[in-house]
């Protein structure tokens, strides 16, 4: 029999606010009772990207609320939580403090554990969430802020295969969203310009995919999309719409091949630990791309390897992973005082040698 | 009979954690640490060591009081969503003070209360008086201060300093009392100043419709 557990989720590390009850019950089961998020597009709409203080600024005051309508949502109290989980980073600092603070103001005044979680480690064991998937499995994490290979051995324990030395992809489909007059999020508005274009007339490059190792590059393939917009542009006044599908195709396969690529390097390495059920994980805002998760779906089957991506809304940033995070935390007896800390850098793999932001302050990510 | 309510105020909008516990009119407890960082590690482990030795629980209180600034961005928002957290799990309301509010509680009118803006600047708020300003030190006018910025303040413009008669978590905790039982707006950060942000340079193509 399995300990019955409650847990309150909380994440405020990007644009998002979100809060989440996770249940798990004497049979073993996990659920999700509520999960509430709260967007800011709007808020960043104008400025082409997130803006860290309007971000920090929003989710001051919306941790809270969030909090009250996952309760309600749930039909739950504080008094039935057995723990409050809360991102610690990493993330943009000013939100993950207003949502540490929050958090430790509930669990101070409802006498309840605080457990401190990895913003990466909620996503990396949503699949465990939404499959029950077994320990070990590899996994891409692919989004706005981020992108590596990581292998999930348990709830504290992951191994980074390689990893985005620069942007993240999630980035680049924003930038090339905005470079040729697309709305924002880029992902979506990018991938349906697609749809109609002709991935092969743009020659665009395939960054750090001749060379060995998962590590990955997105900044000179979007350096690449600007000049070849700027050809157009330069030749016809303008860029015509099919001129647009055609960058747009360009770019998503370009995507494509590099996270198949590394992914087919990725897959070998763990293979090699032989594990029992060999899958791979997708998450993230990127997993939601038809062209990208149909080509990593073909890697997995040339390779013999289970392929599962959890539904969007767990995908992209949300409070029911951290919950769940948490929950594995707290089972495995951690958590937290009131001094924990708001991390904007906190590496999943603390062994790993440092990606982004390896100066003095030491690993982003 | 009804007990004297137990009030705690605290505020982390300059280089220091400060709080202050009363129980009616009677303070109980006042603590003021220094620190330029490290607030966010600090202020829950300060309140709830200030809490034991008064013999106080958190289920004591029957209201928050808490600096909403102006003053650091950062050190506002660690108070405000701590208070915010507090109000939601203890079921009490949390009321939020400005930093003008604390410097001129019990301080003789008219005054101008001014608070370190940087970059030779202070916000300011005229007692009585309406919306705050953030201004340069050299267009302040005021003929007497008081709040944090007092003394350079005084210094720029020959104004007379008034001192505010309490430290200021215990101003917060006093005009907390004064309001709690009509407060009904959750506590909110007081920037004055807008977040910093340029609109997006790269300008969309023009998009001309094919042939």
């Amino acid at each position: 029999m399995t300990r019955p557990l409650t847990i309150l989720g909380i994440e405020s590390s990007c644009d998002d606010t979100a809060a989440a009850v996770v249940t798990r019950d004497s049979s073993g089961q996990v659920r999700i009772a509520s999960s509430v998020v709260i967007g800011q597009t709007g808020l960043h709409s104008a400025y082409g990207g997130v803006v860290p203080e309007i971000a920090a600024r929003a989710h001051a005051e919306r941790v809270d609320i969030c909090v009250k309508q996952a309760l309600t949502q749930a039909n739950t109290a504080l008094s039935d939580m057995d723990a409050i989980a809360v991102t610690a980073g990493p993330g943009l600092i000013g939100g993950v403090v207003s949502g540490v603070m929050c958090a430790k103001g509930i669990a101070a005044g409802a006498g309840l554990p605080l457990i401190g979680v990895n913003h990466l480690a909620g996503h990396a064991l949503t699949p465990r969430l939404t499959d029950n998937v077994a320990y070990p499995y590899l996994m891409l994490l692919v989004s706005g802020g981020h992108c590596q290979f990581l292998i999930a051995r348990s709830a504290t324990n992951f191994i980074r295969l390689g990893g985005t030395i620069d942007d993240a992809p999630g980035e680049a489909f924003d930038k090339t969203a905005r470079i040729l007059g697309l709305p924002q999020p880029g992902g979506p508005s990018v991938e349906q310009a697609a749809s109609t274009g002709d991935a092969k007339r743009f020659a665009l490059p395939r960054p750090l995919l001749d060379k060995p190792g998962c590590d990955m590059s997105f900044s000179g393939l979007k350096t690449a999309m600007l000049r070849a917009r700027d050809g157009i542009v330069a030749e016809k006044g303008g860029l015509g719409r099919q001129d647009r599908a055609d960058l747009c195709a360009g770019f998503q396969t370009a995507v494509a091949d590099v996270l198949a690529g590394k992914s087919r390097r990725a897959m070998a390495l763990y293979l090699g630990m032989t594990p029992a059920i060999p899958t791979f994980a997708v998450a993230g805002g990127v997993a939601a791309n038809t062209a990208i998760r149909a080509v990593l779906e073909t890697v997995c089957r040339e390779n013999g390897v289970a392929f599962t991506a959890p539904p969007l809304a767990l995908c992209t940033d949300n409070a029911a992973m951290i919950a769940y995070a948490g929950l594995e935390r707290f089972d495995a007896g951690l958590s937290d005082d009131m001094t924990l800390s708001a991390r904007p850098r906190w590496p999943l793999d603390s062994s790993a040698t440092p990606m982004l932001g390896s100066g003095k302050k030491g690993a982003k990510a | 009979m009804t007990s004297d309510p137990i009030i705690l105020g605290f505020d982390t909008s300059g280089p220091y954690c400060a709080a202050a516990l009363i129980k009616g009119p009677l303070i109980i407890s006042n603590r003021h640490d220094d620190m330029a960082r490290g607030q966010a590690e600090h202020l829950f482990p300060m309140l709830e060591e200030m809490l034991l030795s008064s013999g106080s629980r958190w289920q004591d209180l029957s209201a928050i009081g808490v600096g909403i600034g102006p003053g650091n961005f950062t050190g506002i928002r660690i108070s405000v969503a701590a208070a915010r957290g507090l109000s939601l799990s203890l079921g009490i309301p949390a009321v939020g003070v400005t930093a003008f509010d604390a410097a001129s509680l019990g301080v003789e009118r008219p005054v101008t209360a001014v608070v370190d803006a940087r970059r030779d600047r202070v916000y300011a708020r005229d007692y009585p008086g309406e919306a705050p300003v953030l201004v340069t030190l050299d267009d302040l006018r005021a003929a007497h201060v008081t709040g944090p910025a007092a003394e350079i303040a005084a210094q720029h413009c020959g104004a007379d300093i008034r001192q505010s008669p309490y430290p200021v978590a215990e101003a917060i905790a006093r005009v907390a009392r004064q309001r709690f039982p009509e407060t009904s707006d959750p506590p909110a950060p007081l920037y004055i100043r807008p977040a910093d942000a340029a609109p997006a340079r790269d300008l969309p193509p023009v998009i001309l419709d094919d042939a």
